[in-house]
C-alpha cells in the first residue's frame, strides 16, 4: 500500500525504540549505581567494621541425640561431652611461612608424659586439606583430654586458626551390656550417604548402626539447629549477629525400651562371653522383649574413642572369628532341634491324627527302620503316647507320627505360630527369616547340591533337623503355644520420649500370626511342656522352678557329624497365665537340657524372684532398699 | 537517526566495541586472579589462566563468525534450533551429575556441554529469523502463535532441569523480540501489566492496593486509545483482575512454610541462615569497598573464602570489595558503552533480521549483568546467571563469545552490503 512511506517509518520506530532501550538501560544501571552508593558509602562504616573486625560465618548447632532408657527408667545410652581440636582454614595465617611457623608450635606441644600430641604425618595432611577445605573445621585431635584442651587455649594467641570444639558423643554405661539390641552409631559411610533414605543426612553426620540406634535413628537425631557468629581474627567465636536469629536445635526424642536391665544383667552373666550361643526373653502376650543376649559382645563405645583407637577396636571385632558382631538372636539361624516337636505334636493333634490315647505299633527300641534306613533315637523309650513322647522327647514316635501328619500341615501349624520364611518384623534391623522346607522349596533350595526331596526327609523334619529357625522365633514359638492367644509382633520400643518426657508415641501391640488352636490341642501341648520339666524322666526338670509351673522344651541340635550339638532350652512360665518365654542357644555346648536349661532358668527365677519383691511390699520394707540393691549389681558387675 | 552517526557508517569493524570487550575480558582475568591466587596451585591449573585460554579461544570464535554471511546464519537458524532442542531433551534424561540436584551438563569428555547455553544462541538466532519475516500485531492473535511454540517448548525444557534464571531469559529475549517485530510501547505495558497485578496484589496493604487500582486504570485508559478488538480488550481487562484476585486468593491458600519459601526467594535477606548468608556476605564484602576499595589484592571478605562462589557468581563482590564505588561505577559504564555499541549496528541496515539479532543478543547480556549484580547486593533472588565477561567459567564465556562474534559479524556483513 504506502511501501515507499513505511520503509522510512519503519526506520524511524525502530530508532526511537533502540532508545527507549538503552534509557532503560540508563535507569537501571542507574537504580544499581544508587544501591551500590548506599553500600559504600552510606553504610560504608558499619561494612567495613564487619569486614575487618569481626567476620561471620554460619555454625550448625547438633542437636542432641535421644537416650535409650530400660523399662523401669535406668539409662542404657546416653551422651558424653567429648573435646575435639581443630584447625580453622580460614583463620590460618595466609602466608606460607606464618603457617609453618603454626604448623612447628603444635608439633613441640607435649603432653605431661613428654610424648607429643599430634604427629607430624597427620598434622601435615591436616594442613593439606585445609587449603581446599575452608567451610568447616578441620579435626585434628578428637576426644581429646582436658589438659590438652587447656594447653591450646592457653596459646590460643601464637597459634591462628587452632580452635577447640565440644562435640557430643555416645556412652554407653554398661559396656557390653544389651550391645546388639542397642547397636552403635558412627559416621555415615559413603555409600550410605547414596541411599534415598539418608538424603537429609550430610557427610559427616553421625548415623545409628544396628540395633535400636539404627532401627530408630530418625527419632533420635532431632533436628540440628543454625545461628550466625562473628568471629575475630584468629576464627574464635565473639558473638552472635546482632538482629538475626537463629533456629534452635530440636533434640531428638528418647527411647524407653521393653528391656528390663536387671533381667539383662543376669542374663548377660549366665552365657559367658568365651561362648557362642543367644538368648531371648519375651512377654508372650504383647511381645515385649525384656531381654535379649548374643555371645561373644562388642563394646559399642568403642566407636566413640580417638580414630586410632576406634580403629583397632574394630579390627579386633571385625576380624573375630566368633563374629561378635552378629546379633544371634536375630540373626542367627540354626535348626529347631527337638523344640520343633512341639509342632508336630500340635499338628497332630489339630488335625485328629493324634491325641492322648493313640500309641503306634512300633515301641522305641532305640531306633526306627525305614525301607533301608536305620533312624536311631538317642534312648530306648518304649510305647509311648503324645505327652511322654513330648516328655522323653522320643524321635521314634515322632518319625511315624510325622509320616502319618504330613509336612504340609506340620508346616502350616508351624507358620501359625510364627515359622517360615517370613521374618517376624522386630523393630531392629538385620532379623532373618527361618525356613520350613517343604517339596518344592526343598528341591529349589538345595537344587545346587544335587538333593532331591524324598518322603524319608520326614524323618528329620518331624524332630526339627532340616529347618531353621532363630532363637526369637523359639521363644515366640513356646509364648505363643502356651498363650494360644495369638502371635505379638516382638519389639522393643515402648514408648518415645520427648526432651520434656512427654510420651509423642506409645508402641501398639500387634498380632502378626493367628496363633490360635483348639482347646483340646493347647490343653495336650501344656501338658506336655509341664512334663517335660516337672514330671521324672522329663528332659527340662534342670529348668524347674519351685513354686512356678513352668514349661519347657528341650533341644539339641546336630549341625555337623562329630561335633557337639547346638543345646536348645524355650521354657515358659507359669502355665496358667504365661508371663514370659526365654529361648537359650548355646553353640555346640551339648545337651539342650542340661547346658541351656540352667541359663533360661535363671533368667526365670530372677523375674519372678523381682515380680514377688513388687507383689508383696512387706517384704520390700524388710529388704533395706531397692536401689541399693541395685547398685550392687552394678558395681559388681563393674568390678569383674 | 540520533546519537552515534558519526561512527556508524565509517567503519566496517568497529574498533571501540572491540576494545570493550577486551577491557571487560580483562577486568575479569584480574578479578578471578585475585579472589582465587595461591602460591601452591601451578599455573596451568588456577582459574585466571584457564580463563584465559576461554576468553583467547572464545575470541578466536568471534574472529571466525566475522566472515560469516548473514543469509547463512538465517539458514542455519532451524537446524540450530532443533538440535538445541534435541540436546535440551537429552540432557534431561542423560543428565550428566545427578548428585547435585539438576543435570544440566552433556559430558563429551573434553567439555562440559551446557545445552542451555547453546539453546539461549539457537533461540536467538530462529526467533529473530521468524520474527524478521512475520512481524507480530496485537490486533491479530494469529501472528502469535509460531513465536509461542517456538518459545514455549526450550522454555519449559530449561524450566524442568530446573533451571529458572535460565529459563527468564528466554522471556526476556522473546519481549524484546517482540518489541522490534512491530509492537508498540502500549502494547508492551498491556503484556506486562497481568505481571505487573500480581506482584502489586499479592500483599494485602494499602499502598499496593492503591497502586493495583492505578495499574487497572492505566490499563483501561490504554485499551481505549489502542482500539483492539473487543475480545480482546476484554481479555487484557478480566486478566488484569483475575491475576490480581487470584494472587492474593493463591497466596492465602498456601501452607505458611510455602509462603516462607516464596518470601524468601524473592527477599533472600528474610532467611540469613540460608540463601540469605551468601548475600549478607556478599553485601558486607562490597560495602566494606568504599568509594575506592581495599585496593587490589587486599580483599579480606572475599580473599578468606566466605563466599563460595567468589569467582563465579558471586566475582561482582570482589570488585566491589578490593576497587569500590569507583570500580563498580567503570565497570557499569563499560557495560553501557558496550550495549550502546552493539545496539548501534541497527541503524547500519534496514534488514529487521540483523536488528532483531542485535537487540536480542544485547537482551541476553542485560538480562545477566541486572540480574547477576542485583544479586550480589540484595536487589533480587539468588539464582545462577553468572556476570557477562567477569564471571569464571568456560560454558559461560563461550555463549559471550558468540554473541560477541555476532555482533561484530552483523556490523561487519551489513556495512559490506552497503
Amino acid at each position: 500500500m504506502l511501501n515507499f512511506s513505511t520503509e522510512n517509518e519503519v526506520q524511524q520506530t525502530k530508532n526511537w525504540h533502540v532508545l527507549i532501550f538503552l534509557a532503560g538501560v540508563v535507569l537501571l544501571f542507574g537504580i544499581l549505581l544508587l544501591r551500590l552508593f548506599s553500600l559504600q558509602y552510606t553504610h560504608y562504616d558499619e561494612n567495613l567494621q564487619r569486614s575487618d573486625n569481626n567476620r561471620i560465618r554460619k555454625v550448625e548447632l547438633i542437636a542432641e541425640r535421644g537416650y535409650i532408657y530400660d523399662r523401669n527408667g535406668e539409662i542404657l545410652v546416653r551422651n558424653r561431652p567429648s573435646y575435639q581440636i581443630a584447625i580453622q582454614a580460614t583463620s590460618l595465617p595466609r602466608k606460607k611461612a606464618e603457617r609453618d611457623t603454626v604448623f612447628n608450635r603444635l608439633l613441640q606441644i607435649r603432653d605431661t608424659h613428654g610424648a607429643r600430641l599430634f604427629d607430624s604425618l597427620s598434622l601435615d595432611t591436616a594442613f593439606q586439606r585445609s587449603r581446599w577445605i575452608k567451610t568447616r573445621p578441620i579435626r585434628l585431635l578428637e576426644d581429646a583430654a582436658p589438659e590438652q584442651i587447656a594447653v591450646i587455649e592457653e596459646h590460643s594467641s601464637e597459634l591462628p586458626g587452632v580452635i577447640t570444639m565440644i562435640e557430643s558423643r555416645r556412652e554407653y554405661p554398661y559396656g557390653t551390656l544389651a550391645s546388639h539390641v542397642l547397636g552403635y552409631t558412627s559416621e555415615i559411610s559413603e555409600e550410605q550417604l547414596k541411599l534415598p533414605e539418608f538424603a537429609d543426612y550430610s557427610q559427616r553426620d553421625r548415623v545409628g548402626q544396628k540395633g535400636l540406634e539404627q532401627g530408630y535413628d530418625k527419632e533420635f537425631r532431632g533436628k540440628n539447629g543454625m545461628k550466625l557468629v562473628e568471629v575475630n581474627a584468629s576464627g574464635r567465636e565473639v558473638g552472635q549477629v546482632s538482629g538475626v536469629d537463629g533456629t534452635d536445635p530440636v533434640p531428638g526424642l528418647h527411647l524407653v525400651s521393653t528391656i528390663d536391665l536387671n533381667l539383662q544383667k543376669v542374663a548377660e552373666e549366665a552365657i559367658p562371653d568365651s561362648a557362642k550361643g543367644a538368648l531371648v526373653a519375651i512377654d508372650p502376650n504383647t511381645g515385649e522383649i525384656l531381654a535379649m543376649v548374643s555371645s561373644p559382645r562388642l563394646d559399642p563405645n568403642i566407636f566413640s574413642l580417638k580414630r586410632r583407637e576406634r580403629n583397632k577396636g574394630w579390627a579386633q571385632v571385625a576380624l573375630d572369628s566368633m563374629r561378635p558382631l552378629t546379633n544371634r538372636a536375630i540373626s542367627g539361624t540354626y535348626p529347631p532341634a527337638s523344640i520343633f516337636k512341639l509342632v508336630t505334636a500340635g499338628a497332630g493333634l489339630e488335625s485328629g491324627i493324634l491325641s492322648e490315647n493313640k500309641y503306634y505299633p512300633k515301641p522305641c527300641t532305640g531306633g526306627y527302620q525305614y525301607g533301608s534306613r536305620y533312624q536311631k533315637c538317642w534312648g530306648t523309650h518304649g510305647n509311648l503316647n503324645v505327652v511322654n513322647a513330648i516328655r522323653l522327647s522320643c524321635d521314634v514316635f515322632f518319625y511315624q507320627a510325622g509320616l502319618d501328619i504330613d509336612m504340609a500341615r506340620i508346616n502350616e501349624f508351624g507358620r501359625r505360630f510364627g515359622l517360615g520364611e517370613e521374618p517376624l518384623g522386630i523393630d531392629i534391623p538385620g532379623e532373618k527369616a527361618g525356613w520350613l522346607p517343604d517339596s518344592i522349596s526343598f528341591n529349589q533350595r538345595k537344587k545346587h547340591l544335587g538333593w532331591r526331596w524324598a518322603r524319608g526327609l520326614i524323618l528329620n523334619l518331624s524332630i526339627g533337623q532340616g529347618q531353621l529357625v532363630t532363637p526369637l522365633q523359639q521363644a515366640t514359638l513356646i509364648g505363643s503355644l502356651a498363650t494360644n492367644k495369638g502371635v505379638y509382633r516382638p519389639h522393643f520400643m515402648k514408648e518415645l520420649r520427648d526432651s520434656k518426657g512427654n510420651v509423642v508415641r506409645r508402641y501398639e501391640p500387634e498380632i502378626i500370626r493367628p496363633g490360635k488352636m483348639k482347646p483340646y490341642t493347647h490343653r495336650v501341648l501344656l501338658n506336655a511342656m509341664d512334663s517335660v520339666v516337672n514330671h521324672p524322666g522329663g528332659t527340662g526338670k534342670r529348668g524347674a522352678i519351685p513354686g512356678i509351673r513352668v514349661g519347657a522344651k528341650t533341644g539339641s541340635g546336630e549341625w555337623k557329624k562329630g561335633e557337639k550339638t547346638h543345646a536348645w532350652y524355650a521354657a515358659v512360665a507359669p502355665l496358667e497365665k504365661p508371663e514370659i518365654a526365654v529361648a537359650v542357644i548355646m553353640e555346640a555346648a551339648g545337651g539342650g537340657g542340661a547346658v541351656s536349661g540352667p541359663i533360661a532358668r535363671k533368667v526365670m527365677m530372677a523375674y519372678f524372684e523381682a515380680k514377688k519383691k513388687l507383689e508383696n511390699p512387706e517384704q520390700e520394707n524388710s529388704d533395706t532398699e531397692e536401689a541399693g540393691a541395685t547398685n550392687t549389681v552394678v558395681k559388681k558387675k563393674e568390678g569383674e | 537517526m540520533s546519537s552515534g552517526k558519526f561512527l556508524s557508517h565509517t567503519f566496517r569493524f568497529d574498533g571501540f566495541f572491540i576494545g570493550l570487550v577486551i577491557a571487560l575480558m580483562a577486568c575479569g582475568i584480574t578479578l578471578v586472579y585475585s579472589a582465587t591466587v595461591s602460591d601452591e596451585i601451578p599455573v596451568f591449573d588456577t582459574f585466571w589462566f584457564k580463563q584465559i585460554t576461554y576468553f583467547l579461544f572464545g575470541l578466536g570464535i568471534a574472529g571466525a563468525l566475522t566472515f560469516v554471511r548473514i543469509d547463512w546464519l538465517k539458514r542455519a537458524a532451524v537446524p540450530l534450533y532443533a538440535v538445541s532442542l534435541v540436546l535440551l531433551v537429552v540432557v534431561l534424561f542423560f543428565a550428566g551429575d545427578v548428585v547435585k540436584g539438576a543435570g544440566r551438563w552433556i559430558d563429551l569428555g573434553f567439555f562440559k556441554l551446557q545445552p542451555s547455553e547453546f539453546a539461549k544462541i539457537a533461540y536467538l538466532l530462529v526467533i529473530s529469523y521468524w520474527l524478521s519475516r512475520h512481524p507480530v500485531n496485537l490486533a491479530k492473535v494469529k501472528t502469535f502463535v509460531v513465536p509461542f511454540f517456538l518459545f514455549i517448548v526450550p522454555f519449559g525444557l530449561v524450566l524442568k532441569q530446573p533451571d529458572l534464571s535460565t529459563a527468564l531469559v528466554f522471556i526476556a529475549v522473546t519481549m524484546v523480540g517482540f518489541f522490534f517485530a512491530g509492537l508498540t510501547v502500549a502494547d508492551m505495558f498491556l503484556i506486562v501489566s497481568p505481571v505487573c497485578s500480581v506482584l502489586f496484589s499479592h500483599s494485602q496493604s494499602i499502598e499496593y492496593q492503591v497502586l493495583w487500582g492505578m495499574l487497572i486504570c492505566a490499563v483501561v485508559v490504554t485499551l481505549f486509545r489502542r482500539h483492539l478488538p473487543k475480545i480482546l480488550s476484554g481479555f487484557f481487562l478480566f486478566t488484569n483482575i483475575l491475576a490480581g484476585y487470584a494472587s492474593s486468593m493463591v497466596w492465602n491458600m498456601l501452607e505458611p512454610h510455602q509462603q516462607k519459601r516464596v518470601n524468601t526467594f524473592l527477599d533472600p535477606m528474610s532467611d540469613p541462615l540460608g540463601d540469605g548468608y551468601q548475600v549478607l556476605q556478599s553485601m558486607t564484602a562490597i560495602g566494606s569497598g568504599g568509594l575506592t576499595g581495599k585496593g587490589f589484592g587486599n580483599g579480606t571478605q572475599t580473599n578468606l573464602a566466605f563466599l563460595p562462589e567468589e569467582h563465579t557468581d558471586f566475582i561482582f563482590s570482589v570488585l566491589g570489595e578490593q576497587f569500590g564505588f569507583a570500580g563498580c561505577a567503570v565497570v557499569l559504564v563499560l557495560y553501557a558503552l558496550f550495549l550502546w555499541r552493539a545496539t548501534s549496528i541497527s541503524k547500519l541496515t534496514s534488514d529487521s533480521f540483523v536488528t532483531l539479532m542485535v537487540m536480542g543478543a544485547s537482551t541476553i547480556f542485560l538480562f545477566h549483568i541486572l540480574v547477576n549484580i542485583a544479586m550480589t547486593i540484595g536487589l533480587m533472588p539468588v539464582t545462577g546467571l553468572p556476570l557477562p565477561f567477569l564471571s569464571y567459567g568456560g560454558s559461560f564465556a563461550l555463549t559471550c563469545s558468540v554473541l560477541v562474534g555476532f555482533l561484530v559479524c552483523l556490523r561487519y556483513q551489513s556495512s559490506r552490503r552497503m
